[in-house]
């Protein structure tokens, strides 16, 4: 009997101790996780209906992408070194072709993995304003039958969710167009030269 | 066979003009870590070979592969995947226990029992039905658990990315593999180039959407296929565990992410 109320002691102490800082980040954890649900949803709802005509879905995308991501955050971090080096101009623009950039690529892309169903695995915190939520994409018709991991970064400010990265299947969204900035930079000698592509690139893809 | 001898002897040169990448003066300290970091110093010449692969697969290897997709169902496709992977069990074994993972190895061993005779040679995984999870590792990636760092990025001609690492691990992989042995031994490496030629034509045609968004969208496909590359291979060598924080934009020295473009000086590292 002395044991087990020692244990219940010791167990409410574990408790105590632990709640406020769990509370805290279980807040914020639960919060990222139906955030990217939410995110989820309206992506299937207004993306994954192919009869509606794609200039609407792009229009709905760009809504989304705006609302549900840190563009500007991603934007500039992507640029790296780079951003600081840039004219307030060239960074303007390097922000607005970015966009178009992304809305171009991930319009189908994003439709794609919404419309398969995502299972959420697990949600874990990385400091008290982000969580990185974990989910797989499972394709039971595929050759490989292994779930594909999708992680998504959720930071927030104050009230204010955004997805800050893409995880898939170890790859990071931010960090690949990074490096890929970084490249074309290096080879051109100047943002100005990156700009040039990505109007390129942009207006390329927009034809299609 | 005048012809061949002729085009690598062309293709040789070429290499060697490309040459090696300009190394920023040391007193640039941001672009002396960025050429560090890119860790690619014969970039000019892997270009050149990722142009010579690129062409080689749009002409040979993605016509087949895209053929493999319409030709055969996918339920079919799925039943190769399988034996193929299967085959390639013993090698994911001994990896496993040069890497002292005593219980995926035993895990990797009951798997390959169990689907190649029940599952009729692999042809079918229903030990994963049974909560054996298939895994996968190469030499590449017990080396890297054994400390050895992956190297200069290398493009090596037909086989694609790699890096010194890497390379010596798929050669290992090949020389340690039974069923090579097996086909070296009874003389029908016919079978051995069979097995690699049906790899070859299956992983790429499970590579075909990614590499068709990748073209696509991507500005420079070189560069990105370098950092999809290094960041597949440290999720693999984890195992999938990684949580390399190191990747995301930064979100607490941010003034506001709230549509508006701030002023303030921000710090662009990660």
């Amino acid at each position: 009997m002395k044991r087990i109320r020692f244990s219940f002691c010791a167990l409410l102490a574990v408790l105590f101790f632990s709640m406020p800082l769990d509370a805290h980040a279980g807040e914020m954890d639960d919060k990222a996780t139906t955030f990217v649900q939410d995110l989820e949803k309206e992506a299937v709802s207004s993306l994954t209906d192919t009869s509606k005509p794609r200039q609407e879905r792009v229009d709905s995308f760009r809504t989304l992408f705006r609302d549900k991501f840190a563009v500007d955050v991603i934007g500039r971090w992507t640029l790296g070194r780079s951003w600081r080096k840039s004219s307030k101009e060239e960074q303007t623009e390097f922000l607005e072709l970015f966009e178009d950039l992304m809305v171009a690529t991930y319009v189908d892309r994003f439709a794609n993995y919404a419309g398969e169903g995502l299972k959420y695995t697990k949600t874990v915190p990385v400091d008290e304003n982000m969580s990185t939520v974990h989910t797989e994409i499972v394709r039971p018709d595929q050759a490989d039958a292994r779930p594909i991991s999708v992680l998504w970064r959720v930071g927030r400010q104050g009230e204010l969710y955004k997805v800050l990265d893409v995880v898939v299947q170890g790859a990071s969204m931010s960090l690949t167009l990074q490096k890929e900035f970084t490249a074309i930079v290096r080879n051109k000698g100047s943002v100005a030269g990156l700009l040039e592509e990505l109007r390129k690139k942009t207006a390329e893809l927009n034809q299609t | 066979m005048q012809f061949c001898s002729n085009f690598i002897a062309a293709f040789v040169v070429v290499l060697v003009l490309a040459g090696c990448a300009t190394k920023p003066p040391a007193s640039d300290k941001g672009a002396t870590q960025e050429y560090q970091e890119i860790n690619d110093p014969i970039e000019p010449t892997n270009r050149v070979i990722f142009e010579f692969n690129r062409a080689l697969d749009e002409v040979i290897l993605q016509p087949v592969a895209r053929a493999y997709r319409v030709v055969i169902p996918s339920w079919v496709r799925a039943r190769i995947t399988s034996a193929l992977d299967n085959l390639r069990a013993p090698v994911v074994f001994f990896n496993e226990l040069a890497q002292g993972e005593p219980k995926r190895a035993a895990s990797t061993l009951v798997r390959f029992g169990f689907n190649t005779t029940f599952g009729l040679a692999g042809l079918n995984d229903f030990a994963r039905e049974l909560g054996f999870e298939k895994t996968d590792e190469d030499f590449g990636q017990t080396l890297a658990i054994w400390g050895v760092g992956s190297g200069p990025y290398l493009m090596l001609p037909i086989f694609g990315p790699s890096n010194p690492r890497d390379a010596v691990g798929r050669v290992v992989d090949i020389v340690i593999d039974p069923f090579n042995m097996w086909t070296r031994n009874v003389d029908r490496e016919a079978l051995t180039y069979a097995r690699a030629g049906t790899e070859i034509v299956s992983t790429r045609e499970r590579l075909l959407d990614l590499t068709d968004d990748l073209e696509k969208s991507s500005l420079d496909l070189y560069a990105a296929v370098r950092s999809l590359y290094r960041q597949r291979r440290v999720n693999e060598i984890h195992n999938g565990h990684v949580d390399d924080l190191s990747t995301i934009p930064g979100v607490t020295n941010y003034p506001s992410w709230d549509n508006s473009i701030p002023n303030e000086e921000i710090s662009t590292k990660p």
